[in-house]
C-alpha cells in the first residue's frame, strides 16, 4: 500500500476543515446575530440554564410555578474557568449547549468573540435597560449590542476585625495612604492587615478600576489599550511598596484554604472584598460577631469610592432555540422582587444589579456582623453609579490578559516589580490580540 | 459447522484453496476492530491536529463580527507556540522534573522490589499490596488527598513539623514542583515495583543457587545478577515514566487552586489545554499537542538508543 | 542498631545459613519496608480520619486524630444523597467506562496481537510499526484533536466519547503479540487447521485460551487506566450525568473555595471511592504478573 504525500495532505486538510467548521466561530458559518430572529414559541417549552450557583433550580421553580408553558431547568457546572466555560465552549462547538449560561461580566466579550452569545437588543432588551444599574449595563454593552443580563455583582468594601484593630491601636483607613500606616501597626502585633495573591490579578484590576483606570476601549474599528496610565501605576506602586515593606502577605489569596486557617487563628485583620464575601466570611471558624464592614479606602483625586469585583450575567447562548423566552426569564430573575429574594435565599447570589431593590433579607442588621446593617450602610452606596468607574469595559481576551499579567506579577517574588510587570504585560496583550487576528493599538501617552 | 465432515477426501483440494484465501483474509479480519478504532482515535486525531496546526484564523471587526476567515499558515502557529515563554518553560520544567522524579522513582521501585524478593523480608505479600494500592487511586484523587497534607492550616504534617521548629512550605515557588513529584512517585512507585518484581520472579532459581555456591552476598547478587537481568523491566518502566511525565496534567491542575505558583501553563499539557479551552485558540493548541508528541517521541527514542548502545 | 547490623551482614557475606545474622537482617529489611508502607498509607489514613469530621473540625482539630464529633455516617449519607444520588451515578459510570472499555480493549488487542504474531501478510510490519508508534504518543496529545473530530461526528459529550477511545490499547496489542510469539506454537494451530476449524474459530478456541495470562494483565492494565483517566473525560464531557468519579469528585473539590460545606462531601467521596479500589488492588495484585514481563524480556 502506497500513500502519497499528497494523499496525506489532502486527508489532513479535510479533517481540519471539518473540525473547523464545527467550531462555532468557524469560517463559513453564519454568525448568530445576522440570522433571522426566532419568534416566540407557540406551545410549552423547556429552557436549560447552566450555572454554578447552588440550588438555582429552586429559583427556577418559583418561575415555573407561574409560567408552566416556559419551564426552566437549572444544571450545575463548575465555576467559570474551573471548567464551566470549557463546557460551554465545547457544547457550542458541538452545536448544542444550554439556552442560558452563567457568564461572568469579564468573560462576556470572550463569548462574543467566538460568536457564542445572542445580541439581546434584537429581542427588545432595551425596554428593560432602566431597571438595571447603569455601570453594569454598560459592562454588558458592546458595539451596539447587549450580550447578557447582569445577574449579580460585587461592590467592594473593607471587612475588618475591630478587636485586632484595637489591639494594634489602629484606625480603619479611609484612604490607601492611611492603609499603609494601619498595616504597619498590624505588623507590630504580628498580624497581617491584608493578603495579595499574585496569581489572581482580578483583585488588582478591580482596584485599578477604582483608581480610574480604563485598560481597553473600542475606537472605531479597533481596540485601544492603555494599561500604563497614572491610575494603574499608582495602584502598582502602592502594592510594590507594601510587599517590599512586608505590609501585606503574598503567601495566599483571600478565601483560600490557608486564608481561612489564618483568619481563624486571628492572623489576618481585614479583607478588601466584594459584597458576596459576607457569606464566605461566615465559614471562618468561630468568626461570628468578630467582623464589621467599612467603606473601601480610596485613592484620592481622580478615583472612585468603590469598584466592582466579580459579577456575572445570565447570557443567552448562540444555539438557543428560544432566545426571547430565555431573555424574559432572565429579566424576571434579576429584576423582580421575588426573583431577587429567591436568588438570595437559595443561591446566596451576589449584589443585585437591580436599580431599586437590594433584596428583603439585606435590609436589616446581621448577627454575624454584630448587628451592623452593613448592606444598606456600606454596600448600597458603594454600588451607586457615582461610586463606580463608568468607563471600564472588558475585552475579548480578558482571561489570557489576566494570566499574562499574573505571570509578570509572580516575578515579584524574584525581584521584579508590579510596575514593570504592567508595562511588559501591555506589550504581550497587544501581541495576543494580533495573534487572534484582531486589530489593536496602544494609546498615545 | 462440523470440522470432521469437511476433512473428507473429496473436499480436500477445494478446502485447501479456501484455506489459502482464508489465510490472507483472517489476519485482517482479526485486526479489523482494533484498526478501526485505532484509526478513529489515533490516526485521524493526529491528522486533524496536524491540519489544524497549519491553519490560522483572522477576523475583521472588533469581535470578528464582520467576517472570519481561515487560511494556510505554514509554521506561524508553531512559531507562536515556541515564542510563548511559558510553554517553553513548562517543557524545561518537565525535563527537570523527569530527570529527578523518574530517577528517584525507578530507584525506589527497584530497591523495594529487591527487598521484597530478598529472603529477609517478612510479609512480602502484605507490603506488596500496600505499595501497589496507590496505583488504583486516580491522579486527581491522589492530588486531592495530598493537597490536604500540603495546605497550611489543614496539614497535620506542617503542624507536626512546627512543633519541632521546622517550617515547611510544600506549595512555595521552589517546592511545589517536588510536591507534585512526590504525588507522582507515591502513585506509581508501587506499580513500577510490581513490573520489576514480576521480572525478578522470572529469574530461574539455578542462577541463585550458583551464586550461593560462589559465596556471593545479597548485595553482590543484586548488583551482578538481579540488576542486569531486570534491565528490560527497568527500560520499560522508564520509557513509560518519561511519557507519563510529559502528560502531567491532573496533579498541577488540581494543585493550582492552592498553590499560587502553579499557573495555567505549568506543564506542556496544561498549556495546550488552556490555549484551547480558555483562550479558544485550537490552532495553536494543536501545534502545541504536536510538539508535545514530538518531544515524547524524541526522548523515548533517545533513551532506548542510549540503553541499547550500552548493552 | 542499624550500623552494626549492616556492617555485620555485609561482612558475613550474606550467607543465609547463619540464623543470628539472618534474623538481624530480616528485622532491618522489614523495618525499612514498614517505614515505606507508612509513607504509602499516610494519605489514606488521613482521609479516613477526615471523613469522620465536620468542616469545622477539619480546620480546628489535628488532622491525624479524630475530632470532637464523629460525623462519618452523616457525611457518607450526605455524599450518597447529594443532588439526587449523583455520586452513585458517577461511580456507576466509572464502572461502565472501565469495565466495558477494558473488556473490549482486551479482546481487540488479543485478536490484533495474535494476528500480527501468527500470520505472515503484506503490510504486517507497517501495521505493527504504526501501532507501536501509538504506544509512544501521549494520550493527552490526541485528546484535543479527538474532541474536535468527535464534535464533528456528534459524539462529543456522550458515553461513546469516552468509551470509544477506551477500547484501543496499543500497549495491550504489543503485549499480546509478544506473548503470542512466545507461547502459541504454530504446530498447535496447524493441528487445528487440519481438523478443519476456521481461522476465526481457531483464534477463539485455541488462541484466546493460551493468551489468557497476558489477557488478564492487559485487562487489568486497561481497567485501571480508564478508571484513572481524567483528561479525556474532562475534554469530552459537559454533562454531569456522564461524569466518571474522577471528574465528579474534582467538581466538588473545586467548589470548596466558595462553599466550604463541600469539604465534607469531598473527603467523604474520596474515602468512598478509595475503599473499593483499595480492595480491588489488594485482590488483583496477585494476578498482575502474567504476560507483562514475559513480553518485555524477549
Amino acid at each position: 500500500m502506497r500513500v502519497t504525500r499528497r494523499d496525506l495532505l489532502r486527508l489532513g486538510g479535510a479533517g481540519a476543515a471539518g473540525a473547523l467548521l464545527s467550531a462555532c466561530a468557524g469560517p463559513g458559518a453564519t454568525p448568530v446575530n445576522t440570522r433571522p430572529t426566532i419568534p416566540p414559541a407557540d406551545g410549552p417549552i423547556t429552557l436549560t440554564y447552566w450555572s454554578w450557583l447552588k440550588d438555582l433550580q429552586k429559583v427556577c421553580d418559583v418561575w415555573n410555578a407561574q409560567n408552566p408553558h416556559i419551564r426552566v431547568e437549572a444544571s450545575w457546572i463548575p465555576g467559570g474557568n474551573d471548567g464551566g466555560y470549557q463546557k460551554m465552549y465545547s457544547a457550542l462547538a458541538a452545536g448544542g449547549g444550554p439556552d442560558i449560561g452563567q457568564v461572568e461580566m469579564r468573560t462576556v466579550p470572550e463569548f462574543v468573540l467566538v460568536d457564542g452569545l445572542v445580541d439581546l437588543r434584537r429581542y427588545g432588551v432595551d425596554q428593560y435597560a432602566d431597571r438595571f444599574n447603569e455601570t453594569l449595563w454598560q459592562q454588558v454593552s458592546f458595539v451596539g449590542g447587549v450580550y447578557g443580563i447582569p445577574q449579580d455583582s460585587g461592590p467592594l468594601a473593607l471587612y475588618y476585625r475591630p478587636d485586632l484593630f484595637q489591639a494594634a491601636g489602629a484606625e480603619v483607613p479611609a484612604t490607601w495612604e492611611e492603609w499603609n500606616e494601619t498595616a504597619r501597626r498590624m505588623r507590630a502585633t504580628d498580624v497581617y492587615l491584608e493578603c495579595l495573591d499574585l496569581s489572581d490579578t482580578s483583585w488588582f484590576a478591580a482596584l485599578a478600576q477604582q483608581a480610574g483606570a480604563r485598560w481597553l476601549r473600542v475606537e472605531g474599528e479597533e481596540w485601544v489599550i492603555h494599561m500604563t496610565d497614572d491610575a494603574t501605576l499608582q495602584v502598582a506602586r502602592h502594592f510594590d511598596r507594601a510587599i517590599d515593606e512586608d505590609l501585606i502577605t503574598t503567601a495566599y489569596g483571600q478565601f483560600s484554604t490557608p486564608w481561612y486557617a489564618a483568619a481563624s487563628a486571628g492572623q489576618i485583620a481585614s479583607a478588601a472584598q466584594a459584597s458576596w464575601g459576607d457569606a464566605l466570611l461566615q465559614s471562618v471558624t468561630s468568626g461570628a460577631g468578630q467582623w464589621r464592614v467599612a467603606p473601601l479606602p480610596t485613592w484620592g483625586s481622580g478615583g472612585y469610592a468603590s469598584t466592582f469585583l466579580g459579577g456575572s450575567t445570565a447570557a443567552v447562548l448562540a444555539n438557543s432555540k428560544h432566545p426571547q423566552e430565555a431573555m424574559e426569564f432572565a429579566i424576571w430573575m434579576t429584576t423582580s422582587q421575588e426573583g431577587i429574594d429567591a436568588m438570595i435565599a437559595n443561591s446566596g447570589i451576589g449584589w443585585s444589579p437591580s436599580r431599586d431593590y437590594i433584596g428583603q433579607s439585606r435590609l436589616g442588621g446581621a448577627d454575624f456582623f454584630g448587628g451592623q446593617s452593613y448592606n444598606t450602610e456600606v454596600f448600597e452606596p458603594a454600588a451607586q453609579p457615582e461610586a463606580q468607574n463608568p468607563d471600564w469595559s472588558w475585552w475579548p481576551i480578558t482571561q489570557q490578559s489576566f494570566n499574562i499579567l499574573s505571570d509578570g506579577f509572580r516575578q515579584k517574588v524574584s525581584g521584579g516589580t508590579l510596575v514593570d510587570a504592567i508595562a511588559t504585560a501591555e506589550n504581550a496583550i497587544v501581541k495576543a490580540f494580533t495573534n487572534k487576528g484582531l486589530s489593536i493599538r496602544k494609546a498615545e501617552a | 459447522m462440523s470440522a470432521t465432515e469437511q476433512s473428507t477426501a473429496p473436499a480436500a483440494t477445494s478446502g485447501r484453496r479456501r484455506r489459502g484465501s482464508q489465510l490472507t483474509a483472517a489476519p485482517w479480519l482479526l485486526l479489523a476492530p482494533f484498526l478501526l478504532f485505532f484509526v478513529l482515535t489515533f490516526v485521524l486525531p493526529i491528522l486533524v491536529a496536524v491540519g489544524q496546526s497549519f491553519t490560522r484564523v483572522t477576523r475583521s471587526g472588533v469581535f470578528g463580527e464582520q467576517g472570519v476567515t481561515s487560511e494556510f499558515a505554514w509554521f506561524a502557529n508553531y512559531a507562536q507556540a515556541l515564542e510563548n515563554g511559558n510553554f517553553i518553560d513548562s517543557i524545561i520544567r518537565m525535563l527537570l522534573f523527569g530527570v529527578v522524579q523518574v530517577t528517584v522513582m525507578i530507584a525506589l521501585s527497584t530497591v523495594l522490589a529487591l527487598l521484597l524478593e530478598s529472603a529477609s523480608a517478612r510479609w512480602p505479600g502484605f507490603f506488596r499490596a500496600v505499595y501497589f494500592l496507590p496505583y488504583g487511586i486516580p491522579g486527581v484523587i491522589a492530588t486531592i488527598l495530598w493537597s490536604f497534607l500540603y495546605v497550611p492550616g489543614l496539614s497535620p504534617v506542617i503542624d507536626a513539623a512546627e512543633v519541632v521548629g521546622i517550617e515547611l512550605d510544600f506549595l512555595g515557588a521552589g517546592t511545589v514542583l517536588w510536591s507534585i513529584a512526590n504525588i507522582v512517585t507515591w502513585t506509581y512507585a508501587g506499580y513500577n515495583m510490581m513490573i520489576i518484581v514480576a521480572q525478578l520472579k522470572a529469574i530461574p532459581t539455578e542462577v541463585y543457587e550458583a551464586a550461593k555456591v560462589d559465596g556471593a552476598g545479597p548485595l553482590r547478587v543484586a548488583a551482578s545478577i538481579q540488576l542486569p537481568l531486570i534491565r528490560p523491566a527497568l527500560v520499560l518502566t522508564t520509557v513509560f515514566s518519561i511519557i507519563g511525565t510529559l502528560q502531567l496534567f491532573a496533579e498541577p491542575q488540581v494543585l493550582s487552586t492552592v498553590a499560587p505558583d502553579v499557573d495555567s501553563e505549568y506543564t506542556p499539557n496544561l498549556s495546550a489545554y488552556t490555549t484551547a479551552f480558555a483562550y479558544n485558540d485550537y490552532n495553536v493548541a494543536a501545534a502545541q499537542a504536536v510538539l508535545i508528541a514530538l518531544v515524547a517521541f524524541a526522548l523515548s527514542f533517545l533513551f532506548l538508543r542510549l540503553t541499547n548502545r550500552r548493552s | 542498631m542499624s550500623a552494626a547490623t549492616v556492617t555485620d551482614s555485609v561482612a558475613s557475606g550474606g550467607r543465609n545459613r547463619r540464623p543470628g545474622q539472618s534474623a538481624g537482617r530480616s528485622i532491618l529489611v522489614t523495618a525499612i519496608l514498614l517505614l515505606v508502607a507508612l509513607y504509602f498509607l499516610v494519605p489514606v489514613y488521613w482521609v479516613v480520619v477526615a471523613a469522620t469530621k465536620t468542616t469545622e473540625d477539619l480546620f480546628a482539630t489535628n488532622g491525624f486524630w479524630f475530632g470532637q464529633t464523629f460525623a462519618l455516617f452523616a457525611n457518607v449519607r450526605e455524599v450518597v444523597a447529594y443532588d439526587g444520588g449523583i455520586f452513585l451515578r458517577w461511580f456507576a459510570n466509572s464502572v461502565l467506562y472501565s469495565g466495558v472499555g477494558a473488556l473490549l480493549a482486551t479482546y481487540f488487542a488479543a485478536a490484533g496481537g495474535y494476528a500480527l504474531s501468527r500470520y505472515q501478510f503484506r503490510g504486517r510490519n507497517l501495521v505493527f510499526g504504526t501501532i507501536l508508534g501509538g504506544v509512544l504518543v501521549p494520550g493527552t496529545a490526541t485528546a484535543l484533536p479527538m474532541f474536535l473530530l468527535f464534535s464533528e461526528l456528534g459524539l462529543a459529550n456522550t458515553y461513546w466519547s469516552v468509551l470509544i477511545p477506551s477500547v484501543v490499547s496499543p500497549f495491550g496489542l504489543f503485549l499480546c503479540r509478544i506473548y503470542a510469539d512466545a507461547s502459541v506454537s504454530p504446530s498447535l494451530l496447524e493441528a487445528a487447521r487440519l481438523d478443519g476449524a476456521s481461522e476465526l474459530r481457531i483464534f477463539h478456541t485455541v488462541g484466546l485460551r493460551i493468551l489468557t495470562p497476558a489477557l488478564v494483565t492487559v485487562f487489568l492494565f486497561q481497567l485501571v487506566g480508564i478508571w484513572n483517566n481524567y483528561f479525556l473525560p474532562l475534554v469530552m464531557l459537559a454533562d454531569q450525568d456522564l461524569y466518571p468519579i474522577t471528574l465528579g469528585l474534582n467538581n466538588w473539590r473545586s467548589q470548596t473555595d466558595r462553599l466550604p460545606e463541600f469539604y465534607e462531601l469531598t473527603t467523604g467521596g474520596v474515602l468512598l471511592s478509595v475503599i473499593p479500589l483499595a480492595i480491588a488492588m489488594i485482590v488483583l495484585q496477585r494476578f498482575w504478573r502474567g504476560g507483562l514481563t514475559e513480553g518485555a524480556v524477549k
